[in-house]
């Protein structure tokens, strides 16, 4: 009986789209604070030679974080954001790249 | 002569009683009040600027170019940069890339009659057949001087006094690695009326110990750019550099009492530094390869070992590849250098009036903050007391201006308050008022 309900559980898990788990801008908010905002300036509006990092979806943010903590070089500064992507867990990327989504700098 | 001796004791404890009484009244009572009030916010990263008695304060932006902002508030672009709009004028040939851009600016000591200012920039008009790759000489810096129209807000003339300060022009294997990295830039009219020019090694391991390139120099010219007659560089150096064996100056002050000059620069993820100039000297940065008992390095510099992307006790760092390396007869040693950390001095101007309080005479020093392999990140202004003979602190206070951000430009008014640009985009002015 409980193989039988087992296997109808894998079959609706199967059956259902992929959807990615949406992160929470507010985590995210506080993990900015702790590593990239010294560098990329309040709300990732881009400071000094930093770039501006807000503004872009969800997936573009998601993506370059994940090639810089697998060691990806993309651009003149990769060693720098390698070495702050390396210990960002997949919940931490998917906070940051929330927060930045829609961060914005008022001033 | 007993007695005299016991008259004298009696006079010295009651002047100490007297003098400690007086002191700590003093420091007591005499903190000033310290507020700072946004001048201009929404500028696209301010680098430097320069104050007028009646309070027009000329300001650069690395990117953009030269502008004024009036008493009245009333903003004017005057001299802009390749690609920008808006302003009066136009260098084609300036340029911003990674660090470097259009840096400081300082006003001629005549000022009122010539209306001349002094601003660095990064320039393509005299790279000549250099610039082909990071290895070879790269003329990309320059130091220019501006007349302005009576009104202020134009240029009618422009003579390069400076035009072979060396820039980085490609991407290197270092962190910070793009081009134009370490590309100093701070202007300051010191005593006599005289011009300093403060640089930047260009992640270029030659550039800080050689005789002739100006890359990791500090220079004192006159207003037509040529040598101070009195600089005393070793034989066979260029006449015009003050002092060499810098990694990258961004701050750079005269002190009151004495107008002994003093930078600050960044450190190599160890060791930022405040250091007193002394005519001729060296700031003992170093970062060639196969030099000091180091071997290759990445793209034959140094400045980051051993392990450059890799945190790790900046002491031990220090050891392999020091900022003030003491195996040089000359060496300058620092005044300060961050308890080994390197969080990134910037800007640095000493505080002038009677209105700073027990901070009067102090050298406010801008940190920008680099938070790297366990270093607090620590944006901050420092207000530093220095000893008289400008080898050590006796005091360091946080200046209380309420936010933390990348303090970049610093420089006194006339009126004895202090200008502050941050790479945020904004220009506070920063008062005291005494207590007393």
């Amino acid at each position: 009986m409980l193989n039988l309900v087992g296997l109808i559980a894998v079959g609706v898990a199967l059956a259902l789209p992929q959807v990615a788990i949406a992160g929470d801008a507010a985590a995210g908010d506080h993990r900015y604070h702790q590593s990239c905002h010294a560098c990329h300036g309040p709300a990732g509006k881009g400071v000094s030679s930093y770039p501006k990092i807000s503004g872009n979806p969800v997936e573009y943010t998601r993506e370059k974080l994940k090639a810089y903590r697998a060691g990806q070089k993309i651009g003149p500064n990769s060693g720098l954001m390698i070495m702050m992507a390396k210990p960002l867990t997949d919940e931490e990327i998917e906070n940051l790249s929330a927060y930045l989504k829609d961060a914005k700098y008022e001033k | 002569m007993k007695h005299t001796v016991k008259k004298t004791l009696v006079a010295s404890v009651a002047s100490a009683l007297v003098m400690g009484g007086t002191v700590a009244v003093a420091a007591g009572m005499d903190v000033p009040i310290i507020k700072a009030t946004p001048v201009l916010e929404g500028l696209d990263k301010p680098w430097d600027m320069a104050v007028r008695a009646d309070g027009t304060m000329f300001f650069t932006e690395k990117c953009k170019g030269l502008s004024m902002r009036s008493p009245n508030g009333q903003v004017t672009n005057i001299y802009g940069m390749k690609g920008s709009s808006g302003y009066s004028s136009s260098g084609a040939d300036l340029f911003c890339e990674g660090q470097a851009g259009m840096m400081g600016v300082a006003p001629d000591r005549n000022f009122d009659q010539n209306r001349r200012l002094y601003v660095a920039s990064t320039s393509d008009k005299y790279h000549g057949s250099g610039c082909k790759s990071n290895f070879e000489r790269c003329d990309g810096n320059i130091v220019m001087r501006l007349t302005l129209s009576e009104d202020l807000k134009s240029v009618t003339d422009r003579t390069d006094i400076v035009t072979d300060i060396q820039y980085k022009p490609f991407e290197s294997n270092q962190p910070f690695g793009g081009p134009g990295a370490h590309n100093g830039g701070r202007l300051r009219v010191g005593p006599g009326g005289y011009l300093w020019i403060a640089g930047g090694d260009r992640h270029r391991g030659v550039c800080p110990q050689s005789p002739k390139l100006l890359c990791g120099k500090v220079l004192r010219v006159d207003t037509d750019g040529n040598a101070h007659p009195d600089n005393n560089p070793p034989a066979g150096f260029d006449k015009r550099i003050y002092t060499y064996g810098h990694r990258n100056v961004q701050g750079i002050d005269f002190r009151p009492s004495d107008g002994k000059a003093f930078t600050a620069e960044h450190g190599p993820w160890h060791s930022d530094e405040i250091t007193a100039l002394v005519n001729g000297g060296n700031a003992g940065w170093d970062p060639q390869e196969m030099t000091a008992g180091r071997g290759a390095c990445p793209d034959k510099y140094c400045g980051y070992e051993p392990e450059q992307m890799d945190g790790m006790d900046p002491a031990v760092r220090a050891s392999y590849m020091p900022m003030s390396d003491t195996r040089f007869d000359d060496l300058m040693p620092p005044t300060w250098n961050n308890n080994g950390w390197s969080q990134g001095t910037s800007s640095a101007a000493f505080l002038k009036g009677e209105n700073w309080g027990i901070y009067e005479g102090r050298l406010a020093t801008g940190v920008l903050g680099i938070g790297f392999g366990g270093t607090p990140i620590g944006q901050r202004i420092d207000m530093v007391g220095i000893t008289p003979d400008g080898l050590g602190i006796n005091a360091i206070t946080r200046m209380p201006v309420g936010f933390s951000k990348r303090f970049r430009g610093l420089v006194m008014a006339p009126d004895n308050s202090l200008y502050v640009a941050v790479d945020e985009g904004e220009i506070y002015r920063i008062t005291a008022t005494s207590q007393q």
